[in-house]
């Protein structure tokens, strides 16, 4: 069943010498239950994939469709997207001081919850599988009560990304560098977290720049995007071969 | 501009004018070009003082008190009979009246370590609170303010080793409404504020705190939220006489949709004061339509051993919060609730904490639980 459908997709940025094109005609197709390792050259457009997908403001679809399952997602609201269920795991996390991190995920269970005519869940419940979860991924606890993503270092925001995911189980999930910044253990910590959450009904799109996260999550195919545009796509060993080549003798 | 003038002539308790006159001049002739001076006239740029200064005569009465009867506390009515201390006539001309045409005030003594938390309900005009903490007492002071027009002036001094925690709700819908506190502290006292408030019709804050005693510590916090064409003006001096003092002031204002909200924070580091840490943060947060925001930090600084810090910031609700909230599922509008809950949340804090945040922000079911 194709869980994701992007078709001819071109979208561009505005920038101060007018809209620079960015994405340049993409197709990709996810199945359910299939990991896409995305890799490419800094700038080659892998974060603005993720970005549109999501609806992050500031792009502009020139061109082409994005399905998810029946829905046409270039349409919608970024809240409209999440209640479908697209999830974006940041490159950035973003810090919000006031908003604890209990308040925001319960905000986003039960706004899920509500659109999906599902129950939201009692309080307690919640709290205690929010607090599992966080041990889960080596999350201290008390971390729920501080602001989101506040005073956070970088691993432990990554981690937090991943809670989120294993928290809000969506259907598609989009996860940007989630390895970039982590340590060894982090590392495994967090695949072992994408590994949990992947299943026959879902599926994952990982952006990375490391082939060794890829010992960790295994994927079904390598894409590499370069300029706009996947150029190659393969399986598992496709990255080992980027890792001895580089690029170069791709494009 | 026309001159502002005294509603009546006023008249000094006999005490309240020690050192006072010697300038020369009837006592009246001072107040009222303390009045009129161009600093002073600076403070009233974007409120009108006239209605303010009218009701400075206006009846007063006590203050209704809870927690008085515990060891350590005293709380009489007395006529206004002794110099004030801390009592600055150039920086606050319109409260020191307010003392003469009342005559009388109420005085709160402290003098051990009072455990339960003493509260005062403003309805109105009150009399004049004269708080004396005496050296190493300790104190929780919750006030809080009721009633549609309304003045309260409050004079506090804390002893050597003192320490107060003072906590005021200021969220009633009143036409017009003013605060003036004057806070003393002598060595090594502490001063915590947690101020809440609603913008109304018109209401002004004014807040004269001098450190006045080596190694005093004052920390002010103040969250505000000014909604439908609601005003609020807060006037913030902060006086740093001698070595060592510590200060932190963070103010978050929300103004919304027509309102209006001035802030002006001035910190003065006397020639002395040295060792001196002074910290000053105001953010103004503003939203929907034609948000009016005055911010104006002001520092004068006669010493070269300082560390000071001083900021102010106008803006609205950062987009890479708000798409980082709604790509969670969270819907715009609730995303925006959050953020503006949060970033007064920064500045909600101590025993009214609770109510204040019903009030401002409308609580959310998991806040109360967590
Ligand atoms: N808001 C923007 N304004 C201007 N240029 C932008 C903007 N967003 C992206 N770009 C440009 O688009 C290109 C693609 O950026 P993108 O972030 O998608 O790259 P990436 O593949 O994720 O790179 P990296 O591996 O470094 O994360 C870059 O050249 C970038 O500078
Ligand atoms: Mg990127």
């Amino acid at each position: 069943m194709k869980l994701l459908d992007v078709s001819n997709l071109h979208a561009s940025v505005e920038t101060d010498d007018g809209p620079q094109p960015i994405l340049k005609g993409l197709n990709l197709t996810v199945k359910a239950g299939e990991v896409h390792a995305i890799m490419g050259p800094n700038g080659s457009g892998k974060s603005t994939l993720a970005n549109i997908l999501s609806g992050r403001p500031g792009y502009t679809v020139d061109g082409g469709e994005v399905m998810l399952g029946n829905n046409n997602l270039l349409n919608l609201e970024p809240f409209e997207r999440a209640q479908m269920g697209i999830f974006l795991a940041f490159q950035y996390p973003v810090e919000i001081p006031g908003v604890s991190n209990m308040e925001f995920l319960k905000a986003s269970i039960d706004s899920l919850a509500r659109a999906r005519g599902e129950e939201q869940p009692n309080t307690a419940n919640f709290m205690r599988t929010v607090r599992e979860l966080a041990g889960s991924l080596d999350l201290d606890p008390a971390f729920l009560k501080r602001g989101v993503n506040e005073g956070f270092s970088g691993g432990e925001k990554k981690r937090n990304e991943i809670m989120q995911l294993l928290l809000l189980n969506p259907k598609l999930a989009l996860l940007d560098e989630t390895d970039s910044g982590l340590d060894i253990d982090a590392l495994k910590v967090v695949a072992d977290g994408v590994n949990r959450y992947r299943n026959q009904s879902n599926g994952v799109v990982l952006i990375t720049h490391y082939q060794r996260l890829l010992d960790y999550i295994v994927p079904d195919y390598v894409h590499v995007l370069s300029n706009g545009l996947i150029i190659e796509s393969g399986d598992k060993s496709l990255a080992l071969e980027l890792e001895a080549k580089g690029y170069a003798w791709l494009t | 501009m026309a001159d502002l003038a005294l509603p009546k002539t006023l008249l000094v308790p006999a005490g309240l004018a020690e050192g006072l006159t010697e300038s020369g001049g009837t006592i009246n002739d001072i107040v009222q070009d303390a009045l009129n001076s161009p600093i002073h006239r600076e403070r009233w740029k974007y409120t009108k003082a006239d209605g303010f200064l009218t009701q400075l005569v206006a009846l007063s009465k006590a203050p209704t008190i809870y927690g008085e009867q515990q060891t350590g506390v005293r709380w009489l009515r007395e006529t206004i009979s002794n110099p004030i201390p801390g009592l600055d006539l150039q920086q606050g001309p319109e409260a020191f009246a307010r003392l003469c045409f009342s005559g009388e005030a109420m005085r709160l003594e402290i003098t051990g370590s009072v455990t339960d938390p003493v509260t005062l309900i403003h309805r109105s005009n009150t009399l004049p609170v004269i708080v004396n903490l005496s050296a190493s007492a300790s104190l929780t002071l919750i006030e809080m303010i009721e009633g549609d027009e309304g003045q309260q002036t409050v004079w506090i001094d804390i002893g050597p080793n003192a320490k107060l925690n003072h906590s005021r709700n200021a969220l009633n819908a009143a036409s017009s409404s003013w605060q003036y506190a004057s806070v003393r502290l002598q060595s090594s006292a502490r001063y915590h504020l947690n101020n809440h408030v609603l913008g109304c019709g018109v209401r002004r804050q004014d807040l004269h705190v001098i450190m006045d005693g080596q190694g005093a510590d004052a920390k002010l916090v103040s969250a505000g939220m000014v909604d439908n064409k609601a005003a609020l003006d807060q006037q913030i001096t902060l006086e740093h006489r001698q070595p060592r003092g510590h200060s932190e002031q963070t103010i978050h204002n929300i103004v919304a949709n027509g309102g209006k909200c001035s802030f002006n924070g001035r910190i003065h580091i006397h020639d002395g004061a040295s060792g001196t840490e002074a910290q000053l943060s105001n953010k103004n947060l503003g939203l929907g339509d034609n948000a009016t925001i005055n911010t104006k930090p002001e520092l004068e600084i006669y010493n070269d051993d300082v560390s000071c810090s001083h900021g102010a910031t106008v803006g609205t609700l950062s987009q890479e919060a708000l798409f980082y909230l709604t790509s969670r599922g969270i819907d715009k509008a609730e995303a925006e609730a959050l953020l503006s809950q949060g970033f007064l949340q920064q500045c909600i804090d101590g025993p009214l904490a609770e109510t204040a945040l019903k009030a401002m922000i409308g609580i959310r079911e998991l806040g109360a639980s967590l």
